[in-house]
């Protein structure tokens, strides 16, 4: 499907449902990870913490930025090229949440999602995405060169 | 005495006869209009000698005064002996000490520091630097033209009063005569007569008056118009060139015709940045930059791992263009023009040129010297300039000796010239043509013969030795002729675009009057300008309140210091960007920069996994494609 001006809208709803699947498996992970904790006696401060529940907890730091890769995905899903700006930051978030819990826990499920970000953020970074967004961002902010002071 | 005549240009070029080349001068001369604060402006060379010492730097040992002040004119300047090798001759202007007013010497003092500040009061009064340059440009460049200013402190400079004392000097020199002079000089080179203005200024205030990059005593600045002579001796105007800086070649000179010239009768306008004395078409704040290259294998590597980046991961690496290096310090040219106008319609009227026609005068070809403070300056920023012939390291001047080529015109034939120039050139590459055809005719026809032997040579085992030497030379004469044959076909396509281009001209068509510009420097546009105070001062505050918090981190913060420091810089990059509109590129390169330290978190993690997927990966993707293979 192409839009007015040749611009291809393929690159937008692909970006659109990985961003849709990403926030899915997270879901998915976060489910997963706290059905698997027994949380009876988690609140006794005299018990230590497993890192069963350590794992899981941490798992919350991921829901600033699902929130916003959920939105993203339903602009690009809607066909507003503003959400690349959002996605970005999303993915950026999840990956500096990542390279955060390395340094401190290193949970197991942080390798799958550095894994699906780094493929994420090259693919909004491509010159062909990027060409999408930066044409129509030229478009509706330049100006005429030559205005004197 | 270096005179560059005929010889030196490779071209024609004959001085105009004195009062020609005074009229011509005087009909085109420009119209300079300066910007409001501007303390200096053109004015002739004689009464700023008289008002010099000359002085001597020998390498290792301190300067030595040649001539004293009041003993010095343009006569005597020239006549200097020969000098040791690495020895620097140059002028001083000025000397704060040696102000010479009636009294006591603590009352001299008194009095030029009562006058240098109400120089600089009203100075500061006229001059407002509006939007400051600082917020027009990025985290990094700021922080370099930090570094920047300090090296000022430990290279050799102009000291900080030596503006407000040339002032003090100046209205001196212009209270005992006012005037306002350049100097002209006519020249005729390839096909043009070239008018060339050279604008004699006391001082460069542009760093201590406008927040500029240098002050050095003495500014030459040119500006260069170029005529078109008829068969009858008429002349018109074609091009200008204005200097600025550094700069030459085609992006300097504009067409008569080109709207941005803007001229009062025949008289263009230029608009000169206030301490720089830059020239400029059009009134505005000009960016510009002072390019700092990368050293050669850092620039070398920056270049490959972009060029993979882009071409071969296929990522966006931004649109390029910008100019080399990768650091940029900038400063403004505050070119508004609404100061001091000189010339035409202007608030004062230029006097009589002084001119320097072939043979140069002697002032002009043998003093190689500087005219102002040689402060020892390694990047020479703060030095004065040499003369208009000469470089500082006494090389010849291109403007001078190649005005023409120095503006990117010796590629352009004057209009009465460029029908004959297409005609010739299609003539030459007809010529070639017919050439390439006989040759191509008999090398076809050697070709067939040589391709009957080698076929009468097949499968003739007792003649292996000359078919083989045959089917060698067949090969290679047959590439022969397949090139000659390009190489025609495309004389021919450009042949025909000569002629049609020929016939466009005959027609009196031109090309485009900016057809020749790649980058035009251009004023700051009215949104740039529109940057709110806040942003000014989180420019100006930036750099300075990043480095506090980054001491505060160390001090108090130890414990978390990587992620404080991290999280610190995040924050003042993300409110810079923000400031900027440059949130995009911001977010773009952290999350590249992220996702390198996941990439090789992950090789680390998993190495043997990652081959051995990757090893079961290719074979797969083999045996599906033998397969597909095989399907077929």
């Amino acid at each position: 499907m192409a839009g007015p001006g040749n611009i291809s809208y393929r690159p937008m709803r692909a970006i659109g449902l990985l961003l849709a699947f990403q926030v899915v498996c997270l879901a998915g992970l976060g489910a997963h990870e706290f059905l698997q904790v027994d949380w009876r006696g988690v609140g006794i401060e005299a018990m230590p913490r497993s890192r069963q529940v350590i794992e899981a907890v941490t798992l919350i730091l991921f829901v600033p930025p699902a929130v916003m890769t959920l939105m993203s995905a339903l602009s690009f899903l809607l066909l507003r090229r503003k959400g690349w700006l959002l996605a970005a930051i999303s993915q950026g978030l999840s990956l500096g949440v990542c390279l955060w819990l390395y340094s401190q826990t290193q949970p197991w499920y942080i390798y799958p999602i550095m894994a699906y970000c780094i493929l994420m953020i090259l693919y909004l970074n491509s010159q062909d995405v990027r060409v999408v967004f930066h044409a129509q961002w030229r478009t509706s902010t330049q100006q005429e060169p030559g205005g004197s002071a | 005495m270096a005179h560059f005549d005929a010889a030196g240009a490779g071209g024609l070029r004959v001085s105009i006869e004195h009062p020609e080349a005074e009229a011509l001068l005087r009909r085109f001369e420009p119209v300079v209009r300066s910007t409001k604060g501007d303390k200096f402006f053109p004015m002739d060379v004689e009464p700023y000698v008289r008002a010099c010492s000359l002085w001597v730097q020998r390498p290792g040992e301190e300067a030595v005064c040649v001539v004293p002040e009041g003993k010095l004119d343009l006569d005597r300047l020239p006549q200097q002996p020969l000098d040791e090798a690495g020895a620097v001759h140059f002028l001083k202007f000025m000397d704060p000490h040696d102000i010479a007013e009636p009294g006591s010497r603590t009352g001299r003092f008194r009095m030029f520091g009562r006058r240098a500040a109400r120089s600089f009061k009203e100075s500061r009064e006229a001059f407002r630097a509006g939007r400051g340059r600082l917020a027009r440009v990025g985290y990094f460049s700021r922080f370099v033209d930090a570094l920047y200013s300090i090296t000022l402190l430990a290279r050799g400079r102009v000291p900080g009063e030596s503006a407000a004392a040339a002032s003090v000097s100046y209205e001196r020199i212009m209270a005992e005569g006012e005037h306002y002079r350049y100097h002209g000089r006519v020249t005729r080179g390839n096909g043009w007569v070239v008018l060339q203005y050279w604008l004699f200024y006391p001082f460069n205030d542009w760093r201590s008056g406008f927040f500029g990059a240098n002050d050095h005593e003495a500014d030459w600045e040119k500006i260069c118009v170029y005529l078109s002579e008829s068969a009858g001796g008429e002349v018109r105007p074609e091009w200008v060139a204005y200097a600025a800086h550094n700069y030459a070649g085609d992006n300097l000179r504009r067409r008569w015709d080109d709207p941005e010239v803007e001229k009062v009768g025949e008289h263009p306008v230029i608009y000169v940045g206030a301490g720089s004395h830059a020239s400029y078409y059009a009134p505005g704040e000009y960016l510009t930059e002072l390019n700092i290259p990368l050293p050669s294998p850092l620039a070398r590597t920056a270049n490959t791992v972009r060029g993979f980046w882009k071409e071969r991961l296929g990522q966006y690496a931004g649109e390029g263009g910008g100019g080399p290096g990768y650091l940029h310090i900038p400063f403004v040219d505050y070119a508004r023009g609404d100061g001091l106008s000189i010339g035409t319609g202007g608030d004062r009227e230029w006097d009589p040129p002084r001119l320097m026609l072939d043979p140069p005068p002697r002032w002009v070809s043998g003093y190689r010297g500087l005219w102002g403070l040689y402060a020892r300056d390694p990047f020479e920023g703060e030095d004065a300039p040499a003369g208009p012939m000469y470089n500082r390291d006494k090389s010849a001047n291109r403007v001078w000796y190649d005005p023409v080529g120095w503006a990117g015109l010796d590629k352009v034939p004057p209009p009465d010239e460029a029908l004959a120039a297409a005609l010739d050139r299609r003539s030459d590459l007809e010529s070639r043509c017919a050439a390439l055809r006989i040759e191509i005719s008999e090398k076809s026809r050697l070709l067939k013969k040589l391709g009957v032997e080698v076929a009468a040579l097949r499968d003739r085992s007792h003649l292996d030795a000359p078919y083989e030497e045959g089917a060698r030379r067949l090969a290679e004469l047959s590439g022969e002729v397949d090139r000659l044959r390009a190489r025609l076909a495309t004389d021919e396509t450009v042949s025909a675009s000569l002629e049609e281009y020929a016939e466009r001209l005959q027609a009196g068509e031109r090309d485009p009057a900016r057809s020749h510009i790649s980058r035009a420097h251009r004023p700051a546009s009215e949104a740039e300008l529109r940057g709110s105070r806040m942003a000014e001062a989180w420019a100006a505050a930036s750099v300075s309140l990043m480095l506090i918090s980054f001491v505060a981190i160390a001090l108090f913060e130890r414990e978390h210091l990587i992620s404080m420091l991290v999280v610190s810089i995040a924050l003042f990059a993300f409110v810079e960007a923000g400031f900027r509109g440059r949130l995009v590129n911001l977010v773009s390169s952290v999350n590249i920069g992220l996702a390198v330290i996941a990439a090789l978190i992950l090789i680390y993690e998993f190495f043997w996994q990652l081959v051995v997927t990757t090893v079961l990966g290719v074979g797969l993707y083999v045996l599906w494609d033998n397969l597909r293979e095989l399907r077929r």
